[in-house]
């Protein structure tokens, strides 16, 4: 078989946040030179995904997953090292975020889908496809502001399930909507991946999801790269990890 | 004399050169320091003549060692005071290790970034203008009725209580009104933009001056309405109207300019500043009240700060010319509009500038 190409390649990504976000005018005058913390969400990550696979990333709270599925979707870039998509069109589905409030949903619709890459006359082909999916009904004439938080998510994965770009990034969304929608999306996820071309990094603390849906697994610890190998490996000594903590906690 | 008239040339390149150096505080290479000094000198020289030929020199004629004293002093202190301007902020940039090649590639950079997301922008600013129309009860008509209220009450309260009227005031007003409300709503929506759209710039990488863009063409589109208002009173107060109307569409080019400059700055600083817009507040109060959107400046104002005021401040500049070529007949002052052009110009600049630096950080901000 003929080796596959990478679609994702991170080299020794490094994200910084400041710890002192805001200033206020008073603060400026009365503390000069006030040093910035730095909090290094993630450290020196490298690893590349290749072109049709899935990857699962996983890891407690805080340990950089997020910030770094946002760094791979465009939102910032790293403060060093570099992540090249090799010129793939890039999508982030993640909860509850990317839609103007006041808008209406289909005018949502186009408009992220504007953002994503694609035009309007393709937008507008495939809207009706979108709105099907979502199963909002009415609503979809309504301003997002609202929506239950459920038609929020349901509409936020339809919009990227249905335009489809090579790289999808998927953060938290697949455990959304009610029971029958979530089995849906899941169909659609695994439809979406089985085409051999797409490739898909899933962020989820669900070991089952992780477990059905990917190729490999990336276990994220305090912004360092923990494990990287395996789907059953890794799930098993992070299942493990977990339930020692919670021990020694409890 | 003849030293002096040489003098007038150089005293303000050699002082600007020295402050830059100064500021720049590393010795700079003998090369590129001899570089710095050319271009210094050619840039004052050029703006003072340019500005001197704005205030009436026949350049042609003029001579150096026939011109009077106090011109040679006014001109050595005008090209002093610009230089030290001009090496201060540009020293300042220098010093945050900003380099030609990175400002070249930022450049580059703008015109690719304008032309991916216009469409974008412009379908947002439509859609911006639809939702408006059908979340309130009055629906479009409130962009006639907020300002035609406005105009009604400050006609009465300046035209009646402060006897400050003029010749076809409430159109006037209205003039004054429409420009000013864009100028005030793009800077003041500009302070809080980011945060404003945190869902779409946390999901998705866009230009953040982009948003701006997509808000000033909604405002744009509302004061066009306005303006059509005005069209109308126009007919009805029997206005006599010449070629020179014209002129309100590069005023109006300008007045978009500026703004957009003016507030991409002000975006930057937003982000990270939380109780910036007390201050654009306060600001911008003082700043309407000498605007003159509710009287002719130039001459409500004793002299000479009254015209003074008019030039030096865009937006009064704007509106005056406005109400000139609309209202009375006049010609455009169409060198000083050129000017504010380059400005406004500038501005974007910096702004686009400052924003494409230091985005990245933004999403982490918010």
């Amino acid at each position: 078989m003929k080796e596959k190409k990478n679609a994702i390649e991170l080299e020794d990504v490094c994200i910084h946040y400041s710890i002192m976000n805001h200033t206020s005018i008073r603060k400026t005058f009365l503390h000069k030179k006030k040093r910035n913390e730095v909090f290094e969400a993630v450290k020196h990550v490298t690893f590349s995904v290749r072109e049709g696979d899935i990857l699962g990333i996983i890891g407690k709270n805080g340990s950089g997953k997020s910030t770094l599925l946002k760094s791979i979707a465009g939102v910032f870039s790293p403060n060093c090292g570099t992540i090249d998509l090799k010129g793939h069109s890039v999508s982030l589905m993640s909860l509850g975020v990317g839609f103007k409030d006041l808008l209406s949903g289909r005018e949502n619709i186009i408009l992220s889908g504007m953002l994503l890459g694609f035009s309007e006359q393709e937008i507008e082909a495939k809207s009706q496809a979108i709105i099907d999916f979502a199963e909002i009904g009415d609503f979809i004439d309504r301003p997002v502001r609202t929506y239950s938080s459920g038609m929020y998510s349901k509409l936020a994965f339809s919009i990227t399930a249905m335009l489809e770009t090579d790289i999808m990034l998927v953060d938290e969304v697949l455990s959304v909507g009610d029971e029958q929608f979530k089995q849906k999306s899941l169909n659609k996820m695994k439809e979406l991946i089985t085409d051999k071309k797409r490739t898909v990094i899933i962020v989820s603390h669900s070991i089952s999801t992780l477990k059905e849906l990917c190729d490999q697994v990336l276990w994220l610890h305090d912004g360092e790269i923990r494990m990287l190998g395996k789907t059953d490996e890794v799930l098993k000594q992070y299942a493990e990890y977990m339930a020692f903590t919670e021990m020694r906690q409890g | 004399m003849f030293f002096i008239s040489i003098a007038m040339f150089f005293i303000a390149p050699l002082t600007t050169w020295r402050i830059h150096a100064m500021l720049r505080g590393k010795s700079i290479k003998d090369k590129k320091s001899i570089q710095i000094m050319v271009v210094y000198f050619i840039l004052l020289n050029v703006v003072t003549f340019a500005v001197s030929s704005y205030r009436g020199i026949d350049m042609l004629k003029w001579n150096p060692f026939t011109t009077t004293m106090s011109y040679r002093i006014k001109y050595i202190l005008f090209s002093t005071v610009l230089g030290t301007v001009i090496a201060c902020v540009l020293c300042w940039y220098l010093n945050k290790g900003i380099t030609v090649t990175e400002v070249k590639r930022y450049f580059g950079r703008f015109f690719h970034d304008m032309r991916k997301y216009f469409p974008y922008a412009v379908r947002s600013a439509k859609a911006d203008l639809r939702a408006e129309v059908t979340n309130s009860f009055l629906d479009w008509l409130w962009w006639l009725i907020e300002p035609v209220c406005m105009m009604l009450i400050y006609t009465v309260m300046f035209g009646v209580v402060f006897d400050a009227a003029e010749l076809y005031f409430p159109i006037f007003i209205f003039i004054g009104i429409t420009m000013w409300s864009f100028f005030t709503r793009g800077v003041t929506s500009s302070v809080d933009m980011v945060r404003a759209n945190r869902g779409v710039v946390t999901r998705i990488y866009l230009p953040k001056y982009i948003l701006l863009v997509s808000k000033l063409m909604v405002n744009a589109f509302k004061m066009l309405v306005s303006f059509a208002v005005i069209a109308g009173m126009l007919v009805i107060f029997r206005v006599r109207i010449t070629g020179s109307v014209l002129g309100l569409l590069p005023i109006l080019l300008v007045l978009f300019l500026f703004t957009f400059g003016v507030g991409s700055i002000l975006m930057h600083y937003g982000v990270y500043v939380n109780d910036l817009s007390y201050i654009t507040g306060i600001l911008l109060t003082m700043m309407m009240y000498l605007t003159g959107t509710f009287y002719d400046i130039a001459k409500r104002i004793p002299e000479p700060f009254g015209l003074l005021l008019e030039r030096g401040n865009p937006v009064a500049f704007l509106i005056a010319e406005m109400r000139k070529v609309v209202l009375y007949e006049g010609t455009l002052d169409w060198k000083l509009l050129l000017l504010w052009g380059v400005i406004s110009v500038l501005l974007i600049g910096i702004g686009v500038f400052t924003i494409y630096r230091n985005e990245n950080s933004y999403v982490k901000v918010i």
